[in-house]
């Protein structure tokens, strides 16, 4: 009785087993796979789904046009679900289960952290499409989003010169992004003659809701007669609350202009923005932009997605990455990492506000900085719009930092020390 | 040089003659053209100047309209306009002189100039002089506004000659206010001075801080011996008021001492002297400490060849043989001393004002978490049952608030409805997660807790279905935008007193439907004892029901009040869920008034662990739940612990 | 003379050889050391569930037996990560600078090696210093030790003041809620000193074995974890057979009558909640190597309510319920969020399991507590009683 009954639990139990390891492991040769690891569920969804979606319209759309070396595309959609080891798990799976050729994903730097190790294991190949804090080029990612010098750099300079602001109040959440950033935008303003004292930082959780004491602070900084401005790295719906009570206090953009890094048209979609008219945001796209394939791309977007739907900087960064991508293979003939690694750099394609980015061999992109005052519609006012600026892996405001460099063409580090003149690591620091 | 000027203007006057017809104000914007198409703030000031300075008539008007950004450009010239929209919807161009139709144009030939806030300020400030006795209101407050931002020495003049004639008391008060404080930045008589600077004690306003502060910046010297004609502030002693190494090296910059070769200059010049294996007689290999490394560099300094150490006595030294001082960058005594003894006094007002604000600041998260938190409190109270999808009936609330405004677009009235109507949604799903889960787990509050768990996070996932993961806009009507703000201190937005006021409505209402009522009568005996009350005719079912949806509605009420000032997301109950449970288990159990106390705790101590810990909010919430942890050890029961049999677990 | 446990339990038996079994076929199948037929992804999944089935244990003893509803193992859990992790990022990145140190002019001092660590782990969380708790970072079985010393220690405090005043029921779930909350929010700092948000990172690499390939360390943390779950099981199966069991299921029945017969009530609920915290610290030593990051999202009270919900699904006070529950459930919701699901096109609307699965998690949960109050092992139980008759 007893054996029956323990052969018929191993027998359910090996079943199981066998159902749950076999089910994957099956590639077809015709596809090129894509891909898309975007959090779709948890606090991350809010901004990633747009990206998944993206994803799959550009996906559609380069099969419409025959796909790429004459196979289609195929996107493998996955879920980590904003939870950061998820991240290395799915990368993982995608890679050596699904056998993906490409990624394009992740958005918060730690997720791109969580992926890192295991992408330069085995060798895969990411698009990364968020503004991030720089100090970092692995080999195996290309960011397409702004390094520090593309977004914040250019913002606190248009803080001291057009708005003359002498007083900086740096207001993040607390994670990494924003501690990077503000390290940085510290130590730019002390070497522009900005005191230690004229600098308030502040982290708040995210999601943080209760802003009235902290925006009560950020007024009380203008009691020594300075004017104050407002950095904001401030990360997803914790902005809502945060641009709420600062209406509330009717603090006006003429009084203490507030520019948001993470603020785009999408985060503004979820808010009555006639209080907030004049403040700022820095990105390299806006959809205000005016410029023909801007207007094609939204046309598209909004048939994609729906009319009500806006587009963003992170939108822009995996369509000029995708693009890119496409044309590599294209150059290689063959979606082998490495090859097309290679046919990168130097890959030129038209972003859309006009101007042309370039692959840099640091695996950054050249764009254009621009600044936008918000308008009562959730628009953008594009008030500041500088040529390409050249992604710098390496800022060259921290000491330690200064000295390096990334070029992953001639000299095949992304770690390279310029004094000692040699590469210092070649694997990523996660 | 001047004379190049001369030729450039005049060739440009050749060049151009079809403008010679031109009007001068037409003609002076164009010289500035490029100026003006992309202006930025420090290039700008010249051309606003000369505009000011030319007194052409039409210049205030044309300021205004570019501030505004209604000034347009004709791409195919380069030329100026101000357009209007003619009837017939095309786009009519105007004069920005004489204010004459110059013809049609088409949307795309023309451009609209945008110029920033920094410009926009600038020309604010340009445009004072015309404004500040303008005949209208509005514009004499417009330009007081841009007085306030940005002041300079050139506006005190402007000002002063503008108060006399001014007939509206407000603007009057302010523009007197504004003199006083342009005075202390700008006045040239000391007495003058000093008595504006003294009219301001106990002042809490920014601005008057703002004015007075400046008169004490300071700057850090070193002096052999100080000298009598400087304002001083204050003497320094090393290691006390300023760092050591600060000191020493002001002492450096000033050239009395020499330059402290620093560890990374040292390693280098080790480097540099590099022999044969060996630096200073000590072999490569043996340099991985800094013992070795310094014995190295002695050896070098010794051969004379790197700088020798500066040893810490001869840092001792230094620093002794010289005074410290903080020196006042302004030069006469009496005027900091003045600046001084108001500004101690606007700081002790500053301090009790703050005091208040924190006070305030207390109370609305108090009333927040009271609002989470009471229908908990009455469900937690009366069925022992913990529910996990609080924080969800709230986010129900939220999104009925949303659903409200999309189907009702007058802000006022959607709220209006939308308040009973969460009320009536969440009381709904209440009775129905009491009919269907809560009631078949009696007597086991840890099944109920989970099964409720379960709920929860099937109900976030719908949400997220339904309304998508982005954050939904719940806007309040204009009435409760804005703040009540008593000066620059004190002051409190008016949806949060809206929601102070709210809490205070459900605790009257609760007290009264508890204390008051037959339905209430009734709660009272099941929370006290289930069984006597249903022999007692009650029953206890229905009682439970209609308890646990009036907690849900409650709850779906917070959803609206708490949307209205944050955001409305599928998390946004989660978010409340944790601190809800401790104000419920810190107030004690049951009791409306141990909630209050509740929520009044929680809410106040989290403000002032904030006040004293500013630049970290996690950490004032980490402090927060273990000083919650601690407190349960003493009063396990809570704040107000229920007595009797009640009290049994 | 008693009958030794695994003769006395014969589920102990069945389940001991039923692991071995699982695991001899899995390493037999995988990359690293076999026929390949299992990926190197799904072993790190299969290593981690195991992991998860051993806190599952934990669980189940804890509220199973002993009736303390916890909603803060997985703080014991992610802490246990915690330490390990230090150690393993502390001795790569030394590793790695001490290999870029070496090409320099002079010999590094122990200082500029320091430093170099310092700017390396802290770097991306704007800092250089590293702060004192990582004073034993170095050394591997310090870390170790902490491994079980500073979770079980954390429960023992927080334990001890919790039992003593007498918090119970519900109560006692909201305080270690609270508790799991304030350190996940601690942790969540930047000056905590373990990097904040980001977490620790890159741990699946280990140090000083960086040739060896990730398909057999996912091995050898694959057989490491299946050990653990092997003890772990034994373990709990010991405890919950002798009178220490008869007493902690006497104080989850009725606790009162259990003091008033002059049981030290406290003493044993501090035992089996210290004992507990530690199984749990030492399930997530083993898990965060094989997911390569540990953050404080991890510590979040929510996964607690998870643990909780796997037992309760699995069966609680049954060591195999929580095993099965644990497994199944997070097997499940990997498959769902995969991808891989098929979606349900009901004409008008797809049921997109990305989607819907939580929902489906949420209302599954409702209706096992409703009606199959001891969960999947209770079925089985029924199973096994009808045969038996």
């Amino acid at each position: 009785m007893k054996t029956t009954k323990t052969l018929r639990i191993a027998a359910a139990a090996a079943l199981m087993t066998t159902t749950l390891l076999t089910h994957s492991a099956y590639a077809e040769d015709d596809t090129i796979k894509i891909g898309v690891l975007h959090s779709l569920s948890g606090t991350m969804a809010i901004s990633e789904t747009t990206l998944k979606d993206t994803m799959l319209m550009l996906i559609e759309q380069q099969n419409a046009k025959g796909g790429v070396l004459g196979k289609k595309l195929e996107a493998v959609v996955v879920d980590p679900a904003s939870d950061w080891p998820l991240f290395a798990e799915k990368a993982r799976e995608l890679m050596t289960v699904q056998n993906v050729d490409v990624m394009f994903g992740c958005w918060t730097s730690v997720s791109r952290k969580s992926v890192l190790p295991v992408i330069e294991e085995l060798n895969g190949l990411l698009f990364y499409p968020v503004q991030y804090e720089g100090e970092e080029s692995s080999k195996n990612v290309f960011y397409t989003g702004a390094a520090p010098n593309q977004q914040a750099i250019p913002a606190t300079d248009y803080f001291l010169e057009e708005l003359g602001v002498e007083k900086f109040a740096l207001l993040g959440t607390d994670y990494v992004y924003p501690r990077t950033t503000n390290k940085i935008l510290e130590q730019y303003l002390k070497d522009k003659g900005i005191a230690a004292e004229d600098i308030f930082v502040n982290y708040t959780p995210f999601g943080h809701s209760d802003w009235s004491k902290i925006v009560a602070d950020v007024v009380a900084l203008g009691a020594d007669g300075k004017k104050v401005g407002v950095i904001s790295t401030i990360n997803g719906d914790a902005n809502i609350g945060f641009y709420k009570e600062l209406a509330a206090a009717g603090i006006s953009a003429d009084d203490i202009p507030v520019v948001a890094f993470s603020v785009g048209e999408e985060e503004l979609s979820g808010l009555d923005t006639t209080n907030l008219v004049g403040h700022l945001a820095a990105w390299n796209y806006f959809q205000s932009a005016e410029s023909p394939a801007n207007a094609e791309f939204i046309e598209q977007w909004k048939a994609f997605a729906g009319e009500e739907r806006v587009t963003n900087d992170p939108m822009e960064a995996h369509y000029v990455g995708f693009n890119m991508w496409v044309n590599a293979v294209e150059a290689a003939g063959t979606t082998d990492v490495d090859a097309v690694r290679t046919a990168m750099y130097g890959q030129k394609f038209p972003n859309l506000t006009g101007s042309e980015a370039e692959m840099l061999p640091n695996h950054h992109l050249t764009k254009p900085v621009l600044i936008g005052e918000i308008q009562s519609d959730g628009q953008f006012d594009i008030v500041s719009q500088t040529e390409p600026v050249p992604g710098d892996a390496w800022t060259d405001f921290l000491p330690e930092s200064k000295v390096l460099e990334a070029d992953w063409k001639e000299l095949g580090c992304g770690m390279y020390n310029t004094e000692t003149k040699t590469c210092v690591q070649l694997g990523s620091n996660y | 040089m001047l004379r190049t000027v001369y030729l450039i203007l005049a060739l440009s006057l050749l060049l151009v003659p079809a403008r010679a017809q031109d009007s001068d104000l037409n003609a002076l914007i164009e010289t500035h053209r490029s100026d003006i198409e992309k202006p930025s703030r420090r290039t700008i000031g010249p051309v606003l100047d000369e505009l000011v300075a030319s007194g052409l008539p039409g210049v205030a008007v044309f300021l205004e309209h570019w501030r505004e950004k209604k000034l347009w450009q004709r791409k195919s010239d380069g030329r100026f306009f101000f357009i209007e929209e003619r009837d017939d919807g095309s786009i009519g161009l105007v004069d920005v002189d004489s204010g004459a139709e110059m013809g049609a144009a088409a949307k795309d030939g023309i451009t609209n100039l945008k110029p920033n806030s920094g410009v926009r300020s600038m020309i604010a400030s340009a445009l004072v002089q015309f404004q500040l006795s303008d005949p209208d209101p509005q514009r004499r407050a417009q330009a007081l506004t841009a007085l306030e931002r940005d002041p300079d020495a050139s506006h005190l003049g402007v000002l002063r000659a503008a108060i006399d004639n001014e007939t509206d008391p407000g603007l009057r008060a302010r523009k007197e206010r504004l003199q006083r404080s342009l005075t202390i930045q700008f006045g040239s008589d000391p007495a003058t001075r000093v008595a504006a600077i003294e009219s301001f004690a106990g002042d809490a306003g920014v601005d008057a801080r703002a004015a007075i502060n400046p008169l004490l910046a300071t700057r850090v010297e070193v002096f052999d011996v100080i000298p009598d004609d400087l304002n001083i502030a204050r003497v320094l002693e090393p290691g006390d008021d300023i760092a050591a190494e600060a000191a020493y090296q002001l002492l450096v910059e000033a050239g009395k001492a020499r330059p402290i070769v620093a560890l990374d200059a040292r390693k280098q010049a080790l480097i540099a002297n590099l022999d044969d294996g060996a630096v200073g007689g000590v072999p490569v290999a043996e340099l991985d400490t800094q013992a070795a490394r310094d014995r190295a560099y002695q050896a070098l300094a010794g051969a004379g060849a790197v700088p020798p150490l500066v040893t810490e006595a001869e840092q001792r030294a230094a620093l002794e043989g010289h005074v410290f001082a903080e020196v006042y960058l302004e030069p006469d005594a009496t005027l900091t001393a003045a600046a001084r003894a108001t500004l101690s006094d606007i700081s002790s007002t500053v301090g009790f004002y703050r005091f208040i604000d924190l006070v305030l600041d207390g109370l609305s998260l108090a009333s927040i978490y009271f609002l989470a938190a009471i229908g908990l409190a009455i469900t937690f109270g009366v069925m022992g049952v913990i529910n996990m999808a609080h924080g969800e009936f709230i986010m129900i609330g939220a999104y009925t608030g949303y659903v409200v405004q999309q189907v009702i677009p007058d802000y006022t009235t959607s709220i209006l409805v939308a308040l009973p109507l969460a009320f009536a949604v969440a009381f709904m799903a209440g009775v129905a997660l009491e009919r269907l889960v809560i009631r078949h787990l009696a007597h086991r509050p840890l099944e109920t807790l989970l099964a409720t768990f379960g709920i929860s996070i099937a109900l976030q996932q719908i949400a997220k279905n339904i309304f998508g993961t982005q954050a939904r806009p719940l806007t309040a009507p204009s009435w409760l935008d804005g703040a009540w703000v008593i000066n620059d201190v004190v002051s409190i937005s008016h949806i949060r007193i809206a929601i102070f006021v709210l809490a205070l409505i459900f605790l009257g209402l609760l007290l009264f439907i508890l204390n008051r009522t037959r339905l209430g009568l009734e709660v009272r005996a099941v929370t006290q004892n289930p069984r006597m009350a249903s022999s007692m005719g009650i029953n206890p079912d229905r009682i439970n029901m209609l308890t646990f949806g009036l907690g849900s509605g409650i709850a779906g009420i917070a959803g609206v009040a708490i949307g209205l000032f944050a955001k409305v997301t599928s998390e946004l109950g989660s978010g409340y869920i944790v601190q809800s449970f401790m104000t419920v288990v810190v107030g004690g159990v049951g009791n409306i008034w141990g909630t209050l106390a509740g929520a009044g705790m929680i809410g106040s101590l989290q403000k002032l662990i904030e006040f004293f810990n500013p630049s970290n909010t996690l950490a004032a919430q980490t402090y927060m739940i273990i000083f919650i942890i601690i407190f349960i050890q003493f009063r396990p029961k809570g704040i107000i612990a229920l007595k009797g049999r009640a009290a049994g677990d | 003379m008693r009958k030794p446990l695994l003769l006395r339990e014969p589920s102990v038996m069945i389940f001991i050889s039923l692991l071995a079994a699982f695991t001899l076929i899995v390493t037999v199948l995988s990359e690293g050391f076999g026929l390949g037929l299992v990926s190197t992804s799904m072993i790190k999944i299969l290593g981690k569930t195991l992991c998860l089935c051993l806190i599952a244990i934990a669980m189940d003893l804890v509220w199973g037996y002993c009736g303390i509803l916890s909603l803060g193992h997985f703080a014991f859990f992610g802490l246990g990560g915690y330490m390990i992790g230090m150690w393993l990022m502390y001795e790569r990145t030394k590793d790695i600078v001490l290999g870029s140190l070496a090409g320099g002019a002079l010999p590094a001092t122990p200082q500029e090696i320091e430093d170099a660590i310092g700017t390396q782990i802290f770097g991306v969380v704007g800092g250089s210093e590293i702060p004192a708790i990582w004073y034993f970072a170095d050394s591997l079985a310090a870390q170790l030790a902490l491994v079980v010393l500073v979770p079980g220690l954390l429960a023992l405090v927080f334990g001890w003041l919790a039992f003593r005043s007498r918090v119970t029921g519900v109560y006692l779930s909201i305080l270690t809620q609270a508790m799991t909350l304030a350190l996940s929010l601690y942790l969540f700092q930047n000056d905590s000193g373990l990097r904040g948000n980001n977490g620790l990172s890159g741990l699946q690499n280990l140090p000083g074995l960086t040739d060896v390939p990730q398909s057999i360390v996912s091995v050898w943390f694959f057989l490491a974890s299946a050990l653990a779950l092997g003890a772990g099981y034994l373990i709990a199966a010991y405890v919950v057979s002798g009178k220490f069991g008869n007493v902690i299921r006497a104080i989850r029945d009725d606790e009162a009558r259990i003091r008033f017969m002059g049981y030290p009530v406290e003493a044993y609920k501090l035992v089996v909640f210290t004992l507990t915290a530690v199984i749990a610290a030492i399930a997530g030593a083993l898990y965060y190597p094989q997911a390569g990051i540990v953050n404080p999202a991890e510590i979040a009270p929510i996964a607690s309510i998870y643990l909780a919900v796997w037992v309760a699904i699995g069966g609680r006070g049954r060591l195999y319920g929580a095993v099965i529950g644990a497994a199944l459930v997070s097997l499940l919701s990997s498959w769902f969020t995969g991808g891989q699901a098929p979606s349900i096109p009901l004409g008008i609307y797809t049921i997109d399991w990305v989607d819907w699965w939580q929902v489906l998690l949420g209302l599954g949960f409702v209706l096992v507590t409703l009606y199959a109050p001891n969960g999947i092992g209770g079925l089985v139980d029924r199973l096994v009683r009808k045969d038996a008759s």
